[in-house]
């Protein structure tokens, strides 16, 4: 039977409330949650904590050095730091047009990077 | 001759704008940088528009929407260009700016400040020792992350417990500096709990309450910090001082709102909030000059940034349609409790309901917060479950409430 403690805060309402989960086997005891939202929230983190990670790759012949980059969706919160290394070394070059995938399936995750912006060519 | 003019690019201003354009109104935009979006742009993180378009979605994603709309209207836009005077002569303002190309005289009817706020700096809070390089504000150290991918230092020394400071942190400590300490005077982080969650204690970087920067020691760079406890009342404690070995010193210590343009035209100024007072469509006290987003108040999403730039709009559409106002205007005071409220005055006849922002002065379980009159009569509660002064709360007061009121009251108390 496994056994797992952990006290978050729940993030996704500004409120952040302070919730206990305790998982014994399939049972999973939860407190201090004040709506379904902090309930939920706090399954997923004893299961499979998930972030969005935000970043920036380098870009060739845009305005500015860096594009802002994102997972399109919340990937596991383990890989969190796998991801940003995946980035390091990556080079664009501009245009690039908002949403457009920058990796696919990275670290396999399934889930690909994307470009948060438009980024035009500019003259050197 | 312009309906409107907007200073600042950024997603108040964009939204003000863009709401006017679509009416078929003329507008112009000044803006300071060299393209349209305005903080945001440094702010890849997500956690923008939850209220607005349902989502979390990325700073540059967010102000998108409007910079798009914005190019679709083929609104004027003054790129690279700084507003240098204004003349208020009555109805008529004159505009004159200045771009590294060239100078722009423009007219217009109605103005609309949109310039947001600046970062305190360590100067504004009285820290002691040398002024040698790798000093620098929280914003500064995001923007050179995200626009220009240069880290600050290695070794990292993060002042300031809110949210600008904990983003920052978790920037720092993702994008591979080689230590970081945050240090803030309170006894717990005072921005938002779900940023100190998923900055803060999900990359387990360090942090230390009850702390500040008694001096910054180096010659040329830094050096390290001398860090000492703090009481209660944020008075160092005698003996507790210590040496922090670091190369940079990063101050996340608070926003003031950029009133200096609003000073010159002699808009007043509220003391509480920083920013200019404002009616109940954000007009200042300059007829036809309106204020808007983080110059009148810091917001804590911007999503209630854009919607005081949207009831700014309407202001302007009835500005310029000359819509008579009250003979005299009902003041909205800070009460019991209450550090701030925005607007500062109801001043128009209206129908529409109240938009209303006010920080609390207490942290609160099960709070009531109330509207009086000054004879002290009770006109309307609100119930909150949970108040704190780090975040600001939004109320909507329908007008016949206060209408009979020469002023009212904004107080907050514990249900009893």
């Amino acid at each position: 039977m496994l056994e797992k403690a952990l006290e978050v805060i729940c993030i996704r309402c500004p409120k952040g409330c302070r919730i206990k989960i305790e998982k014994k086997g399939e049972n999973i005891k939860i407190e201090g949650y004040e709506c379904p939202l902090g309930k939920t929230y706090a399954e997923e983190e004893i299961t499979n904590p998930k972030r969005v990670v935000t970043s920036t790759v380098r870009i060739l012949g845009a305005i500015h050095p860096r594009l802002p980059v994102r997972t399109l969706y919340p990937i596991p919160k383990y890989k969190v730091k796998d991801v940003i290394n995946a980035l390091r070394g990556i080079v664009i070059e501009a245009p690039v047009r908002k949403g457009q995938i920058i990796i696919d399936n990275v670290c396999g995750t399934g889930v690909p990077i994307i470009a948060e912006r438009d980024m035009e060519r500019v003259k050197e | 001759m312009k309906d409107v003019i907007v200073i600042g690019g950024g997603p108040s201003g964009l939204a003000a704008a863009s709401s006017l354009a679509e009416k078929g109104y003329n507008v112009a935009i000044i803006e300071r940088k060299e393209e349209l979006g305005g903080i945001l742009d440094q702010c890849i993180h997500d956690g923008f528009g939850t209220k607005i378009f349902r989502k979390a979605l990325s700073g540059p994603e967010f102000v998108d929407h409007y910079i798009d709309k914005i190019n679709k209207l083929g609104v004027d836009v003054y790129l690279e260009s700084f507003v240098k005077t204004i003349d208020v002569e009555g109805d008529l303002k004159k505009v004159i700016c200045i771009s590294p190309k060239d100078v722009n005289k423009l007219e217009t009817r109605a103005l609309i400040f949109a310039v947001g706020c600046r970062e305190k700096t360590p100067f504004e809070i009285k820290v002691g020792g040398t002024r040698p390089a790798g000093v620098y504000t929280a914003g500064m150290v995001q923007r050179l992350i995200n626009i220009y991918g240069i880290l600050p230092g290695k070794n990292v020394l993060l002042v300031g417990g809110g949210d600008v400071g904990m983003i920052v942190a978790r920037h720092l400590y993702l994008e591979g500096v080689e230590s970081i300490l945050v240090v803030y005077p309170e006894d717990f982080f005072v921005g938002l709990p779900r940023n100190v969650q998923q900055c803060i204690l999900d990359f387990n970087i360090p942090y230390r309450p009850r702390t500040i920067v008694k001096e910054i020691v180096g010659k040329k760079r830094v050096e390290g910090a001398m860090l000492t406890k703090v009481d209660k009342n944020w008075n160092p404690i005698p003996g507790t001082e210590e040496f922090y070995k670091c190369d940079s010193i990063i101050f996340s210590v608070g926003l003031v709102p950029y009133t200096g343009k609003l000073e010159e035209i002699n808009a007043k100024i509220d003391p509480k909030t920083r920013g200019p007072e404002v009616n109940e469509f954000f007009e200042t006290s300059v007829p036809g000059i309106f204020a808007v987003g983080n110059l009148v108040q810091i917001f804590d999403y911007v999503d209630d940034a854009v919607e005081s730039a949207l009831i700014s709009a309407e202001g302007v559409e009835k500005y310029l349609a000359k819509v008579p106002k009250r003979t005299t205007p009902i003041k909205i005071n800070p009460g019991n409790n209450v550090l701030s409220v925005i607007p500062q005055r109801i001043e128009w006849e209206d129908n529409k309901d109240i938009i209303s922002f006010f920080r609390p002065a207490i942290t609160i379980k099960n709070a009531i917060l109330e509207l009086t009159n000054e004879k002290n009569e009770v006109l309307k509660t609100f119930r909150r479950p949970f108040v704190r002064p780090s975040t600001l709360e939004r109320i909507k007061i329908s007008r016949k409430v206060v209408l009979s009121s020469k002023e009212v009251f904004l107080n907050v108390r514990e249900s009893s």
